[in-house]
């Protein structure tokens, strides 16, 4: 039993250091770092590089992976993205995080090297010294793990108590605009704490390397096994959540004594622990607490004067930019930028053929999939990270109901995307309400557990090869089959486009601009969220239901929470309210890679992954994305172009405001005011 | 305008024994107060007094921790914002909490569709909705909105772009546009200058007369407040010191107190007439 309970306190000690690391960048920065992950993946692949490629000893290179880079990593991070991030919107904190999560890992073995790693060594020598302590057992690792956390607990404590420059981190945690006011520079405590929260990572992720694995999916599983603990410590207290982490590591282990060994139910019951952690104390604040989210938002009363409206209704200003929007019910002319350019995709299976049609066939069911987050991010206003599982459910419905029930293919992609529905909608009952953090949160961990619970399971893995599907008999040619996908992704882009017009649309943008103020006008924020969230889920599993018959086979790990991530800050980079933007996005998420794979080293291959990583991070810069700020530019362009002649001419009336629509506001746009 | 007359109509909207504890602090304490239809209620006090609070209250933006709301003679204390506003409460914000993004034209739209036709939100997006043009009457009640507070000139602009005063009179324009019968306003006058002032008073008066709508006013402006009001509230730290004609309140030495300061500290009480 003892031994149980050394491993459940050493694997808590990793939870609770990962706990810390998060905690404090939120406390101090506002910012949930969604990268956590990933930064711990980078360090520890880092030391992985040293101590086993270049054999190093497990000292020195714990010193510099860990020791020194961990620190470099989080100051670079610091200057180039975080520290602009303090008065954003939580959307785009989110956005940009995951931005990075994105980048990493690719940049990590553009450095390092991109081999497979099967086992990580751990700190201690191999082989693993071992202890006996009251009668039980416990390994060095163990050992290393626990004296870590009571380091990192003591010392922290120490220095936040204790010292001046405590006191200071103290003073901005509660407001950092009087704390600036008094003469102490914000953005050298900041700095700090990213260096020590991105230390707390590296540490985390080397300590927990050899029993996660050494993946971007085993590190993003550890921090959301850390979020469990920061949501039961409501995103604030560092001891709760440091409790709560060993006590979700101790009850981890123990119960395998109770469990059989080396079952699936247990592998299941394991994985999903933080799951539960989380889901209950979801329950509990929305059972006990009268107004979770408000509270949360108001905060101290002068801070809440000082904030300059979380910066996202100068975002929105500057985006706006006081352009006239035209009239957005009826048509305009300003439809005719998509039609072109679907048009112009539709000219694109007679040109290509072969591997690069069937690219482009993926790419446009990828287009659909990506309209799902126009939906759930660009009109509702929240972060889904469980789009890539909804789309799994689609794909794996359809290879179930189309293969194994005999049913027609394009029956089963529609029934599947309905039987996927619900899970969307139960997700957005359990978080709406609580705010946009905790619908990221928990879409994220929901999709880690549907990864580990759902898809792994051989009725859909299929030893990997995926349940077969096969198209309909006119769907067989994929130049007919990008058609249809093209056909799908435009009705849906119609609907999408009715939607946002519509008073639907109208009561959609009054909920993510201002939710007291929809409140008081007779807007249900929850119903209209849930709205989306449904309609983002069918289109997410409908998307995935044409994927897999697109590749002909429904391969539940190609659908994993991390591509989801990828394929979020794919679509963000181009733009993420516009429908151009989708098309565009899944066209070049597949044929981007295709250009990298055929024509350039095999080195290169993760730079698009980068590249679109980058792009995601750039939000915090560009809210709108790419397509958007470029159509606003030809736009007025065009328009200086159309007065110059009107001037010259002298016919046209002297408007003095532009005539013309705005392109949809992207992220700036969806910001209402700055919920945490 | 005139005293309010002594024919005891049922009130539009009341609160009884309303108290809103924060931690340690009671930012309310034991509030009650009443709207009669077709009238104009002031509540005054200094900075902190709880003003925004009650409001919160009242709109169902936030739960009291005890005492109750009445809205036409039902209990509303439980229920969210949301129905208080389908009932016909509407209210505007002291800090505006406009949709940036949407154009005024729209805010006015919205609240207008919400409150006639509520079932578009969603029966648009199966009838194909956002492909047409709004129908004649919703036109024509919009734009005699947007004349009504001179906003037709900017309707067309994002609310982003607008100055405070500007943005104030969109929330104004909103609000009035859900038909509400009560309208609680936060602090309206600040940010406008003096002639927005006069048009957003004369506005309200036509509200008032013409369509029976109740308003229930925070001000600082005190002036504004004796020249518009039927009957006015004083709160001070939580508790309503005095209520009465603005001409008893002008004359109540407890309101002078909490204002200027004066020496002669009265009894803590209602000093109601």
């Amino acid at each position: 039993m003892l031994g149980y309970i050394f491993a459940g306190i050493a694997l808590g000690s990793i939870y609770a250091i990962a706990a810390s690391g998060l905690v404090i960048t939120y406390i101090s920065s506002g910012v949930l770092n969604f990268a956590f992950g990933s930064m711990a993946y980078f360090l520890a692949r880092f030391y992985y590089f040293l101590n086993t490629q270049e054999h190093w000893g497990a000292v020195p290179s714990v010193i510099v992976a860990v020791g020194l880079a961990g620190p470099g990593l989080g100051a670079f991070l610091y200057l180039v993205l975080f520290r602009y991030l303090r008065m954003a919107s939580s959307l785009i904190k989110i956005v940009s995080t995951i931005g990075v999560s994105v980048a990493l890992p690719p940049a990590a073995s553009l450095f390092f090297g991109g081999q497979t790693i099967t086992t990580a060594p751990g700190l201690s020598p191999t082989p693993e010294r071992v202890y006996t302590i009251f009668g039980a057992v416990a390994s060095l690792d163990e050992i290393i793990a626990f004296a870590c956390v009571l380091a990192v607990v003591i010392i922290g404590t120490l220095v936040l108590r204790l010292t001046g420059v405590g006191l200071r981190v103290r003073a901005m945690v509660d407001t950092p605009a009087l704390t600036s006011l008094s003469g102490v520079n914000p953005s050298v405590i900041s700095v700090g704490v990213w260096m020590v929260s991105t230390t707390l990572a590296g540490l985390a992720g080397v300590l927990a390397a050899p029993s996660t694995g050494l993946t971007p999916d085993g590190m993003t599983a550890l921090m959301a096994s850390a979020f469990a603990a920061l949501v039961a410590a409501r995103l604030r207290s560092l001891p709760a959540a440091v409790g709560v982490a060993m006590g979700m590591g101790i009850l981890t282990d123990v119960i395998q004594k109770y469990l059989p060994v080396n079952s699936s139910l247990t592998n299941a019951i394991l994985t999903s622990i933080p799951f539960f952690v989380i889901a209950a104390f979801l329950i509990i604040y929305l059972a006990f607490s009268r107004q979770v989210n408000e509270a949360a938002s108001t905060g101290g009363a002068l801070d809440h004067a000082i904030r300059p409206q979380g910066g996202s209704a100068a975002m929105a200003k500057s985006s706006a930019s006081a352009a006239v929007v035209a009239a957005r019910s009826g048509w305009s002319p300003y439809m005719l930028g998509p039609v072109v350019i679907i048009a112009i995709v539709a000219l694109l299976p007679i040109l290509l053929s072969g591997y690069w049609l069937t690219l482009l066939g993926t790419g446009l069911a990828f287009a659909v999939i990506f309209l799902s987050f126009t939906m759930v991010v660009g009109e509702g206003g929240m972060i889904w990270l469980c789009q890539a599982s909804f789309a799994a459910i689609g794909a794996i419905g359809t290879a179930q109901l189309a293969t194994s029930h005999g049913m027609n293919p394009l029956a089963a992609v529609l029934i599947a995307a309905l039987i996927a529905t619900p899970a969307g909608v139960v997700i957005g009952l359990l978080t709406i309400r609580l705010g946009n953090l905790y619908v990221a949160l928990v879409t994220l961990t929901f999709g880690l557990l549907a990864d580990t619970l759902i898809f792994t399971r051989n009725i859909f893995y299929q030893q990997g090869l995926g349940v077969p599907v096969t198209r309909p008999a006119f769907l067989v040619s994929d130049r007919n089959f990008a058609y249809f996908a093209l056909a799908v992704f435009i009705v849906i882009s119609l609907i999408v486009v009715n939607l946002r017009r519509s008073t639907t649309g109208l009561a959609l943008a009054a909920v993510r601009y201002s939710e007291p103020g929809a409140r008081t006008i007779g807007l249900s924020v929850l119903s209209m969220k849930l709205l989306v969230a449904a309609i983002a889920t069918f289109v997410a599993a409908l998307g995935g239901g044409l994927l897999a018959l697109n590749l002909q086979s429904a391969v539940p790990t190609s659908y994993s929470t991390f591509t989801g991530l990828i394929w979020l800050a794919v679509l963000v980079t181009v733009g993420v309210r516009s429908i151009t933007a989708a098309v565009l996005a899944g066209v070049a998420f597949t044929l981007l890679p295709g250009v990298f794979q055929t024509y350039l080293p095999a080195a290169w291959g993760n730079v698009p992954t980068l590249l679109f990583g980058l792009g995601a991070v750039l939000v915090a810069i560009n809210p709108d994305g790419q397509v958007a700020v470029n159509a606003r530019q030809f736009q007025s362009l065009i328009v200086r172009l159309a007065e110059r002649r009107n001037r010259r001419s002298g016919t046209g009336p002297p408007d003095p405001a532009p005539a013309g629509g705005t392109p949809p506001p992207g992220l700036a746009g969806l910001v209402g005011k700055a919920t945490r | 305008m005139s005293a309010v007359s002594a024919v005891p109509a049922p009130p539009r909207m009341q609160c009884r024994d309303v108290t809103v504890r924060f931690g340690g602090v009671v930012a309310v304490n034991s509030v009650s107060l009443s709207i009669p239809p077709a009238s104009i209620v002031g509540l005054v006090g200094p900075n902190g007094a709880g003003k925004s609070t009650l409001f919160s209250v009242l709109s169902g933006l936030a739960r009291p921790n005890a005492g109750e709301v009445e809205f036409d003679g039902t209990d509303v204390t439980g229920t969210s914002a949301q129905h208080r506003a389908r009932l016909g409460l509407a209210r505007t914000f002291q800090h505006p909490e406009v949709f940036s993004g949407l154009t005024v034209r729209e805010h006015i739209t919205l609240a207008h569709r919400i409150s006639t036709r509520r079932s578009r939100i969603w029966s648009d997006m199966v009838t194909a909705r956002g492909f047409r043009r709004a129908g004649q009457e919703e036109v024509e009640r919009v734009d005699s909105l947007l004349e009504g507070l001179r906003l037709s000139r900017v309707a067309a602009q994002p609310v982003a772009a607008l100055s405070l005063g500007m943005t104030r009179l969109v929330e104004i324009a909103r609000a009035l546009a859900a038909n509400p019968t009560v309208l609680l306003l936060d602090e309206p006058s600040s940010g406008l200058d003096a002639q927005e002032t006069a048009q957003v008073v004369e506005v309200f008066r036509l509200a008032v007369e013409r369509r029976g709508v109740s308003l229930l006013l925070v001000e600082h402006d005190m002036s504004m407040v004796l020249g518009l009001c039927d009957y006015v509230h004083v709160l001070d730290f939580g508790v309503k010191i005095a209520s009465g004609t603005p001409d008893e309140i002008r004359a109540d030495p407890a309101v002078r107190a909490a204002y200027l300061g004066e020496e002669q500290a009265p009894e803590q009480g209602e000093v109601t007439s």
